[in-house]
């Protein structure tokens, strides 16, 4: 192979990549926002004991669990303005895509989480003369969600990498900065590379947060 | 704590019925009456309904028919098909389960206080102190700012009956406490329970520590089948049971060969 390793090619040229990761950052931030408490509304719905709020929320969930995120966001790009008629800004509509994906993962991890209460707890809240909503609140809800901090974590950086994909349908996220500089500098191993090491840069650290978090929480 | 007054039974309960699902019936029929001030130790075989028995004494279960009083009072009973129960009533018994119940989240002093607060009200001082007053006599004055994971197995099944005596129970069930524990930890448990015993508390527990219910009850049932087989002073059912099946799991528990 005959190519010789330029990085000032990408390093005259971070600009573009900075601004980039500032999407992407903000595609991340947003759609955790919306999959954080979307997710756990989602997974009461899932948990409910009405057939009409449950089936409706568990096809919403196996919808995003069962298909492709690329297609999830091709369809929400070219499908939802045709049906809908409506269109409002690629990055607004990444998020929009990204936050109901994770929305479904997320709820997932908030169900299992809830389900994971020993069932002997809630008889101990019974036997201690606790209410149905004072077992809920004081017994269920504080183990369940901290028992699913670790899952959001990992579903909410996965969804950091998963915005990549919003770059095939034009939104300036860091893959697509880092496509355009490739194609402009003929300077793809250095260009990509580089965006390799941003993203890893990032989840990294989360993904050994998490693993530290998890020790912590099997320790107690 | 006991309340002896008159000759009225504590607890009474007349052909209660229990199944799981359409095929496993678990209590057949099974008649108990206790008075204020006795301490009832059931005993018997695995599956023979002990501990679906204290379940539902506890109101934790949903029953097929007959029906249980407390006090005097109609507490559980059956309804076209549904099973009624007092909440109120239900109130008056704790109950200490055989798995570690604790509440991992909140401090010792936090799960003995939740239900003082919730339930009845009462003020976060208040309760505080007569937590600490509970703890200081089961030996754990200094651990009630501890969680859960930082004690050991008989110091999570004190802390789990001082919280059941937070809210001044007239009964207290006990479920296998000690069958999780490490043997050398069960002895702590014992005593507090016996503490409890000398001081009048009306229990009712199931045990596998034979030389624990002679030494605690003031009565033992035998429950196999799903009813009661027999049931009398504990040196009667425990040392020469009148009863074949008694004393076949007598003979059984103590390796004594039939």
């Amino acid at each position: 192979m005959d190519y010789t390793l330029d990085l000032g090619a990408v390093t005259r040229n971070m600009g573009p990549l900075m601004d980039g990761l500032w999407v992407t950052l903000q595609l991340t931030l947003a759609a955790n926002v919306i999959g954080v408490i979307a997710g756990f509304a989602l997974a009461l719905l899932t948990t409910s004991k009405l057939a009409l709020l449950r089936w409706p929320s568990m096809l919403f969930v196996e919808f995003f669990r069962c298909t492709p995120a690329i297609v999830q966001i091709v369809w929400f790009f070219y499908c939802v303005p045709m049906i809908f008629n409506v269109f409002w800004g690629p990055v607004f509509m990444g998020i929009v895509a990204l936050g109901l994906n994770l929305t479904a993962f997320n709820a997932e991890a908030y169900r299992a989480s809830i389900q994971a209460v020993p069932r002997e707890h809630l008889d101990a809240g019974i036997a201690l003369g606790l209410s149905p909503t004072q077992r809920i609140l004081n017994i269920v809800l504080p183990q369940a969600l901290r028992n699913s901090v670790p899952v959001l974590l990992t579903n909410g950086i996965g969804i950091f990498q998963q915005s990549a994909l919003v770059a095939i349908v034009g939104v300036a996220d860091l893959m697509y900065q880092g496509k355009t500089l490739a194609t402009a500098t003929y300077r793809p191993i250095e260009t990509f590379t580089v965006v390799a090491l941003i993203y890893l840069a990032i989840s990294y650290p989360v993904g050994q947060f998490v693993n530290w978090l998890e020790r912590r929480q099997s320790h107690s | 704590m006991a309340d002896m007054q008159d000759g009225s039974a504590l607890v009474e309960i007349h052909d209660l019925h229990k199944s799981y699902g359409p095929n496993i019936q678990v209590l057949k029929g099974l008649n108990i009456e206790m008075m204020p001030g006795e301490r009832v130790v059931v005993i018997g075989p695995s599956g023979g309904g002990k501990s679906t028995l204290l379940r539902v004494v506890m109101g934790l279960e949903q029953i097929q028919g007959g029906e249980i009083r407390f006090g005097g009072k109609p507490y559980i009973s059956t309804k076209g098909g549904k099973t009624v129960i007092d909440t109120e009533v239900r109130k008056q018994i704790g109950m200490v389960f055989q798995h570690y119940t604790l509440f991992p989240h909140l401090s010792i002093m936090e799960n003995l206080i939740l239900a003082p607060r919730k339930v009845n009200g009462e003020s976060r001082a208040s309760a505080r102190e007569r937590g600490q007053k509970i703890l200081e006599r089961f030996g754990l004055g200094a651990k009630a700012d501890a969680y859960p994971s930082q004690l050991s197995g008989g110091q999570k099944q004190r802390v789990a009956i001082a919280r059941a005596l937070m809210l001044d129970p007239r009964l207290m069930l006990f479920d296998e406490v000690t069958s999780a524990l490490d043997p050398e930890l069960v002895a702590e448990v014992e005593a507090v329970i016996l503490q409890l015993a000398e001081q009048g508390m009306p229990m009712m527990m199931v045990t596998h520590d034979m030389w624990f219910a002679r030494n605690v009850a003031s009565r033992v049932i035998f429950c196999a089948g799903g009813v009661v087989v027999e049931d009398g002073p504990p040196e009667q059912v425990l040392g020469d049971p009148k009863e074949e099946r008694t004393r076949e799991f007598i003979n059984r528990v103590f390796h004594i060969k039939a």
